[in-house]
């Protein structure tokens, strides 16, 4: 099942997963990824705002998106 | 409204806390319903005796055993000489009796909201098998054994570490054959036959508080997941959760088996998988987590028990934090004494 729909998020990066209980702290990038993918924006938009909002390079911000998406894979909330 | 009298048992709030505490606390806090709570003790040093702001009058009463006359006149001495509307037995020993009597107990104007002696039988994890696969969860593998040379053969198909669970309560984990035998024989000893051999299934804990109203449908149902537990194995802390597979696997076990009463399933789950762990035909010890958010199951029970309109079900919130803590009082002797002497205080 994919949980990113079903994920309470608040704006300091507390997420709780109704359906297992289990809770996740993110930090203000990890934030902005999931914050892109719960609106069903593509991995690449998702890069190229980290990389305006942090002001890295987009070769940074696609790393940090693959990276992320990995460790929500892991944790079965994608 | 006039004052209604509602007996409430298992008022003995310590490390293995019964239910009775957080049903009087929830009927209490139902601004509609004028309630008084009438503790049903077994023993004078039952902690509802001295919580006064929680239970207004206890009596002790007689072990509920035999046939059950004694124990039913002392519920219509209360009747008598208190008052007792609507008893809610929160003790696996009682309800038996509850359940026996209850057509004796209406005939002289005390209600229940109880199973049937047919569906508190379920109860019996012999029979969670059948229920399992009708209501569409799993349950780890288990054999019944009446023998020692049933319990290793159970054992060797199963393999180490195994649950050793005597059929109604008590569950130990063993890690080996000798260690699953002494188990069996303690079981034996103090339960009786059959005892049951279960695969150890691992995931989180999570379970249901829910009250049928005995025909196919729910007047509420609360999930929530152990965050933590004692020693005892009982939960110290805990959040609510919404797992859709658990759920829907609740209410077709409301819908299938037409569960009238409170009761708690117990689950483990492991992602996707819901395994089946216990049924407790009566609210669980943590019923008042399901109060703190909004589903007030005692004050449901006591409306559907007198027949007076029952809301309909409201929605509960997922991540709402249960926390139990310690506290304590000091007073005098004088309940303890008026318990022990008289059978009821203040």
């Amino acid at each position: 099942m994919h949980k990113l729909p079903y994920l309470a998020i608040n704006d300091e990066g507390f997420i709780f997963d109704p359906t297992s209980g289990d809770s996740f702290q993110v930090s203000q990038t990890g934030l902005q990824i999931l914050s892109g993918m719960k609106a069903d924006k593509a991995d690449g938009e998702i890069a190229q705002a980290l990389a305006e909002t942090f002001e890295v390079s987009l070769e940074d911000a696609q790393r940090d998106v693959a990276d992320f998406r990995a460790s929500l894979k892991n944790l079965n909330l994608v | 409204m006039d004052e209604l009298h509602i007996g409430v048992s298992g008022i003995n709030a310590i490390d293995n806390p019964g239910p009775g505490i957080g049903v009087a606390r929830s009927l209490k806090e139902d601004p509609d319903l004028n309630v008084k709570i009438v503790g049903l003790a077994y023993d004078a040093m039952e902690t509802g005796l001295f919580m006064d702001w929680v239970v207004d009058k206890s009596f002790i009463l007689p072990y509920p055993s035999g046939a059950g006359d004694v124990f039913v006149e002392r519920l219509l001495y209360i009747k008598r000489n208190h008052g007792l509307d609507v008893v809610i037995p929160n003790l696996d020993a009682e309800l038996p009796l509850y359940i026996k009597h209850a057509a004796t107990l209406a005939d002289h104007g005390i209600r229940t909201f109880l199973p049937s002696m047919e569906q508190f039988r379920l109860r019996g994890k012999d029979r969670l098998l059948d229920i399992a696969s009708k209501i569409n969860i799993s349950l780890p593998r288990t054999k019944i054994v009446n023998s020692v040379d049933g319990l290793t053969q159970a054992i060797e198909d199963i393999g180490l570490p195994v649950m050793v669970k005597g059929s109604f309560y008590k569950a130990y984990k063993s890690n080996t054959v000798s260690e699953a035998v002494s188990h069996y024989h303690d079981l034996v000893a103090e339960w009786g036959y059959p005892i049951l051999v279960q695969q150890v299934v691992t995931g989180d804990e999570m379970n249901v508080v829910g009250l049928g109203d005995g025909e196919g449908n729910s007047l509420g149902l609360v999930g929530i997941k152990k965050l933590s537990v004692t020693a005892l194995g009982k939960i110290w802390t805990g959040v609510t959760v919404k797992n859709e597979k658990m759920l829907a696997a609740v209410a077709e076990f409301i819908r299938e088996f037409k569960w009238r009463g409170p009761f708690e399933l117990e689950c483990i789950v492991n992602g996707k998988e819901v395994f089946l762990i216990e049924i407790n035909p009566r609210f669980p010890a943590w019923s008042y987590f399901a109060t703190g958010v909004g589903l007030n199951l005692p004050s449901r029970l006591v409306r559907r028990a007198l027949g007076l309109p029952v809301s309909p079900v409201p929605e509960y919130e997922a991540g709402k934090l249960f926390i139990r803590y310690t506290y304590e009082l000091v007073t005098d002797m004088t309940n303890f004494q008026k318990a022990v002497t008289r059978g009821e205080a203040p």
